[in-house]
């Protein structure tokens, strides 16, 4: 596909406009066995988180005694995507992937309460089609708020990045496979910090200012989607009670 | 129904030390999923069990070495009875509830007055739930104990010892519906209503 032809009258592949999100769903409490879980579908992708901890760490001597490990397993299933990405098992990707989100959630979550143990956040990708990293640390964020484990604030991710010479929001696969620049970023809600930044291509320095921008806008949304399925499981347990009353 | 108040959310405007919040700067935030009462108390919806000297836990032996027996509480690390302590010779699999004399910052729970529990099942319920499990002096699980006639005893730890001639599933269908329900106001009737039907 020619670069050109990714924006055509303003409106891209999708029909979306430069700052549009795809459409995303976010689900709480979906796994019985886990103490915390979230599912997310955001555009294309398709993804699952479960949390555990905080428990005892292993191996023993890895353990921290001023605060919890917080450890991260990203992996992809192999029916995820084609190409390369869709192999399953430890990658070159998927090693990337846990590092970073882990380093994410280091910064939020209050560690020091819990000495000497871990927190394991597991995502499983079951199809991804862009942003997936974005989307899991979206995910993330509500399995750990879901789990009761305490953290100073609340992280959503968002891509920004430039397709067909335009600064564009939450790039989908083509976009991100055929653009000249991708930019998935993390940020906090309240603090507004920014977690996680990373850069595929080149972008001037008027153009990371504009993506920063958008992004702020994305993040927004995607976190009122957060809180809502979040408070959605309390709301529907009030709705169940006035029904029965 | 109250609004919910989520992780990273302002609760007020000065300093407060409460449970599962922090203060940054002048102001204080919740760091769990939570409501605001009356009082303007923050009471937690979700949460891990941080054990206090004081609280009373139900727990399972899962070891037993020559200075005493060590106690599964349902958290990262394992209770401890110094052997020294009681006279209760305690087998690996027995059940037991105990008050907890000390809590290291390292997570060594040091246990005291350990009482040994008959044959039962322990389960896990979600320990931020525990008070309104217990209700006010005891009211809540009194009533469940009556309406079903069996024997509970319920943990700080959220671990629930059931005993031998109770109705399991019928008490775990009135736990769920206290799980899912904690945070509406008018449980102790619902639950009552649940137990009458």
């Amino acid at each position: 596909m020619e670069e050109q032809k990714l924006i055509v009258d303003g409106k891209r592949l999708d029909g979306r406009t430069p700052d549009q999100l795809r459409p995303i769903r976010i689900e709480s409490g979906v796994l019985n066995s886990a103490d915390g879980s979230a599912f997310i579908e955001w555009g294309g992708n398709k993804i699952l988180c479960g949390v555990y901890g905080p428990r005892e760490c292993i191996p023993r001597h890895e353990a921290n005694p001023y605060r919890a490990l917080v450890k991260c397993r990203y992996s992809m299933s192999p029916f995820a995507s084609l190409e390369e990405h869709g192999r399953s098992g430890p990658s070159r990707r998927s090693t990337e992937l846990s590092k970073i989100i882990s380093e994410v959630f280091e910064k939020v979550i209050i560690a020091e309460e819990f000495p000497g143990t871990q927190i394991d956040i597991f995502i499983d990708v079951l199809q991804a089609e862009g942003g997936s990293r974005v989307a899991s640390v979206t995910a993330a964020t509500v399995a750990l708020a879901d789990a009761g484990i305490p953290m100073k604030d609340m992280v959503a991710g968002v891509a920004v990045g430039k397709a067909a010479n335009v600064v564009v929001s939450d790039l989908g696969k083509e976009e991100d496979n055929l653009g000249q620049s991708d930019m998935p970023i993390a940020m906090a809600q309240r603090t507004k910090d920014i977690l996680l930044l990373q850069m595929d291509g080149l972008l001037t320095k008027e153009e990371i200012e504009k993506a920063l921008e958008m992004a702020e806008k994305g993040v927004n949304e995607v976190n009122a989607l957060q809180i809502e399925a979040l408070v959605k499981n309390y709301e529907t347990a009030l709705t169940e009670a006035k029904l029965k009353l | 129904m109250r609004k919910i108040i989520l992780p990273g959310e302002k609760i007020a405007d000065r300093k407060v030390i409460m449970e599962k919040t922090f203060v940054e700067g002048d102001s204080t935030f919740a760091s769990v999923m939570g409501m605001i009462n009356d009082e303007g108390r923050f009471i937690p919806l979700e949460g891990v069990y941080r054990p206090q000297p004081g609280d009373t836990v139900v727990g399972l032996v899962i070891g037993s070495r020559h200075a005493g027996f060590e106690v599964d509480l349902n958290l990262p690390s394992t209770g401890f009875i110094s052997a020294r302590d009681t006279r209760i010779r305690l087998n690996v699999g027995e059940m037991l509830m105990a008050r907890i004399r000390e809590a290291s910052e390292g997570g060594d729970i040091d246990l005291t007055e350990v009482r040994r529990l008959p044959k039962g099942n322990i389960i896990a319920f979600p320990s931020a739930k525990v008070p309104r499990l217990i209700g006010k002096k005891s009211s809540m699980i009194n009533m469940i104990k009556e309406q079903t006639n069996s024997d509970i005893l319920v943990g700080n730890n959220g671990y629930v010892w059931m005993g031998e001639n109770t109705d399991v599933p019928r008490v775990m269908n009135i736990l769920e519906r206290i799980t899912q329900r904690a945070h509406l106001s008018g449980l102790t009737d619902d639950i009552a209503k649940a137990l009458s039907s």
